[in-house]
């Protein structure tokens, strides 16, 4: 295998599995890093993986001179690099402007193809009915901005993505992992429910999380920029049977972890979350408005989560379960 | 100054992390309306007008305030900007209202204000916490002569490194902060500053100011200055190595006051009158009945949904929006900018006069201090 791909975000959670991967398969693999970073665990992988070959360049997502070089002989861009927490604005400036001044490199560049790893969350879960299938074919959120950052950047990124692809006519595929769960990240995330303090405060319980274990998404990614003939596609990563909120609570209680919570049942998360909405603006501000109707419904709405594209058209299959998945995160966490 | 009393046209121009501590207090302001903002980033200028509902985003400014007409600019940009983009403002025709600092050094200012002198226009700086409730009570309860005559202030900012902008200024060795001539410090201290300036009789005191580098770091994280006036005192501590906090202590010939603007209170603490023993009584009793009506008043203010992080800032605008209105005073005499601009520049030139050449941590830029004080 001769593919040369550029990955960005290489030193984080999700990165380092999908550069394992790829030299498994044997690519090359220029992985864009900040001077800043830890780099240990890549070159670590490089010694694990001798078919592929490893290449670390240090550089600036904000600086397209840096990127000409760095992109030099590239046949695929992976830009996993992003912004997880923060304002809007520190978001923004952490994944939407460095996306935008890559995408147009690469552009420049003539790579192949630009695979952008967005998010299950861009999708407006909040107006859609309960029990409905959210796949590919549903509407992007139309007010992410009263939405919470992360789901805002990933929406603008994907907005400015297409805009230059199409005119740049650069191959792109997005990426829309559910969430990303493994060894070294939580399995209790806000899908499950709100944490204040050492209180978790359980939204439901029933309705089916949108996870999937870090190698398989990884994997998922990898094909994305290797399957011929997806230029222009979206894809959703999801794994297969997917836990609710209630088997993930049980499973780690179930193994030791001691969660104190406290259960708000289906049907009073939209009273709540309008209570707590209508306090939020009455009192401009005073407490935030971390919860309002639009918010609890994106997050918490009763969804099944499809992940037949993926399947069908990178050939991809969840290779780790949702069991095994759990077991891997618990057993890491115990180490 | 003819007075106006429709709606004030408000734009801003930078749309970073602090544009949105502004456009969340323009817009609980009812005779502010937001007009447009701008950005460099149309990215960054998107998502703050949909966000906060303005109506037109530009990544121009010429184009911004000749399409908008805004009355008043906020300037949220990175401090090495403001100098000039505050006087193209000013060119403009808009009244500036300046992020702190207010510029790199004293000469800037000097400039900046000589040119809104010129042009018959205005500019404040967000010295927000001088209105904040906090200080403005304290205010009150010194000028009653509850603590006598000021004679010392304390002001100290625990920065942790690791928040959401230290730590982005810690990663990233060409981070605009660090390349302003007084660094982390230059971006921060005006706030504990001015905390002290405020009630400091003296313009200029005498300045002895030290800085130091924590571990692990490559630039100065620690700030101590020490001030002398005519007969007062001031002492201001900047640490990256405290919990996030903004106390300023006054001490007056009768007694003490403790503000904390995060805790949003205010402890007095006077002379006891009792003799002996009973005074070992007496003061608990006081801090009781302090601590009581703390709790009363910040309660009260939570009741009424009177409790935000940037109040002082909303004040600070209404008032200034007031004055270019023709509806009062200027918020903050330009002199007062200046003065701080002015000790700001002699406190890091103190601190570079005691670092050794070789071990000099900053690039030199040292203001022209005296030639700044003859232009006064």
């Amino acid at each position: 295998m001769s593919l040369r791909a550029l990955v960005t975000g290489a030193t984080g959670f999700l990165g380092q599995r999908l550069v394992r991967s790829l030299l498994e398969k044997g690519a090359h693999v220029r992985c864009l890093v900040r001077q800043s970073s830890n780099v240990a665990t890549l070159t670590d992988l490089q010694s694990q993986n001798p078919t592929g070959q490893l290449e670390i360049v240090t550089g600036d997502l904000g600086d397209s001179k840096s990127l000409v070089a760095s992109l030099e002989g590239i046949d695929v861009v992976y830009h996993l690099a992003a912004a997880l927490s923060g304002s809007t604005a520190s978001m923004f400036l952490g994944s939407v402007i460095p996306m935008r001044t890559l995408a147009e490199a690469a552009a420049q560049a003539n790579v192949q193809r630009f695979v952008l790893v967005s998010s299950l969350g861009v999708y407006g879960a909040a107006e859609m009915r309960s029990g409905t299938v959210l796949d590919e074919s549903a509407p992007v959120d139309p007010h992410p901005e009263q939405r919470d950052p992360y789901s805002f950047s990933k929406i603008r990124q994907e907005q400015v993505a297409r805009e230059i692809a199409a005119e740049r006519g650069m191959s792109l595929v997005v990426v829309r992992p559910g969430v990303i769960y493994g060894p070294g990240r939580p399995l209790l995330t806000s899908r499950v429910g709100l944490s204040i303090g050492p209180l978790l405060i359980r939204m439901g319980g029933r309705q089916p999380l949108p996870y999937t274990y870090v190698e398989n998404c990884a994997d998922a990614i990898m094909r994305a920029g290797m399957v011929p003939d997806i230029d222009g596609e979206t894809v959703n990563v999801v794994d297969d049977g997917l836990p609710t909120g209630k088997t993930v609570v049980r499973f780690l209680k179930s193994h030791g972890q001691r969660i104190r919570s406290l259960w708000v049942p289906a049907p009073c998360i939209r009273p709540l979350a309008a209570l707590a909405g209508w306090y939020a603006n009455w009192s401009e501000g005073q407490i935030p408005a971390v919860l309002t109707p639009y918010k609890a419904m994106s997050m918490w709405n009763r969804l099944r989560y499809s992940n037949d594209k993926a399947k069908r058209l990178l050939g991809w299959q969840p290779r780790v379960s949702i069991e095994e998945g759990f077991r891997r995160t618990i057993r890491e966490r115990r180490e | 100054m003819s007075v106006t009393t429709s709606p004030i046209r408000v734009a801003l121009v930078g749309c970073g992390q602090i544009a949105d501590a502004h456009l969340s207090q323009i817009r609980r302001i009812r005779f502010a309306d937001p007009v447009a903002v701008c950005d460099v980033h149309p990215d960054l200028a998107y998502q703050a007008a949909v966000r906060f509902e303005v109506p037109a985003q530009f990544t121009s400014i010429d184009e911004m305030v000749e399409t908008t007409r805004p009355d008043v600019v906020h300037l949220t940009t990175p401090a090495h900007t403001h100098a000039a983009l505050t006087k193209k403002l000013l060119g403009l025709g808009c009244h500036v209202y300046v992020e702190k600092p207010f510029t790199l050094d004293a000469q800037e200012s000097l400039d900046v204000l000589a040119t809104a002198a010129s042009v018959d226009k205005t500019v404040c700086v967000g010295h927000d916490q001088l209105f904040d409730p906090t200080w403005l009570t304290a205010k009150k309860w010194i000028q009653r002569g509850l603590i006598g005559d000021v004679r010392h202030l304390e002001s100290v900012l625990g920065y942790p490194i690791d928040g959401k902008f230290g730590s982005l200024v810690a990663s990233d060795s060409n981070h605009w902060v660090r390349k302003l001539p007084g660094g982390l410090f230059q971006n921060t201290i005006s706030h504990p500053l001015y905390r002290i300036t405020d009630l400091l009789n003296d313009s200029q005191p005498d300045i002895t100011a030290h800085w130091r580098t924590r571990d692990d770091f490559d630039f100065p994280t620690e700030l101590s200055v020490q001030m002398q006036g005519t007969k007062q005192t001031g002492s201001l501590t900047f640490s990256t190595d405290l919990p996030h906090q903004r106390i300023t202590r006054v001490y007056g010939t009768d007694g003490t006051l403790d503000l904390d603007f995060d805790a949003q209170t205010l402890r007095l603490s006077r002379r006891t009158k009792l003799p002996g023993a009973f005074a070992k009584l007496e003061a608990p009793f006081q801090q009781f009945r302090n601590s009581c009506w703390n709790l009363r008043h910040n309660m009260w203010r939570f009741l009424k949904a009177d409790i935000h992080y940037f109040a002082g800032m909303k004040t600070l605008f209404e008032e200034y929006y007031a004055h270019v209105q023709g509806r009062g005073p200027i918020p903050i005499e330009p002199d007062e900018i200046h003065r701080v601009a002015l000790l700001m520049d002699r406190i890091f030139e103190h601190c570079r006069s005691r670092d050794d050449a070789s071990e000099n941590p900053m690039e030199d830029k040292s203001p022209q201090t005296s030639e700044a004080v003859s232009c006064l």
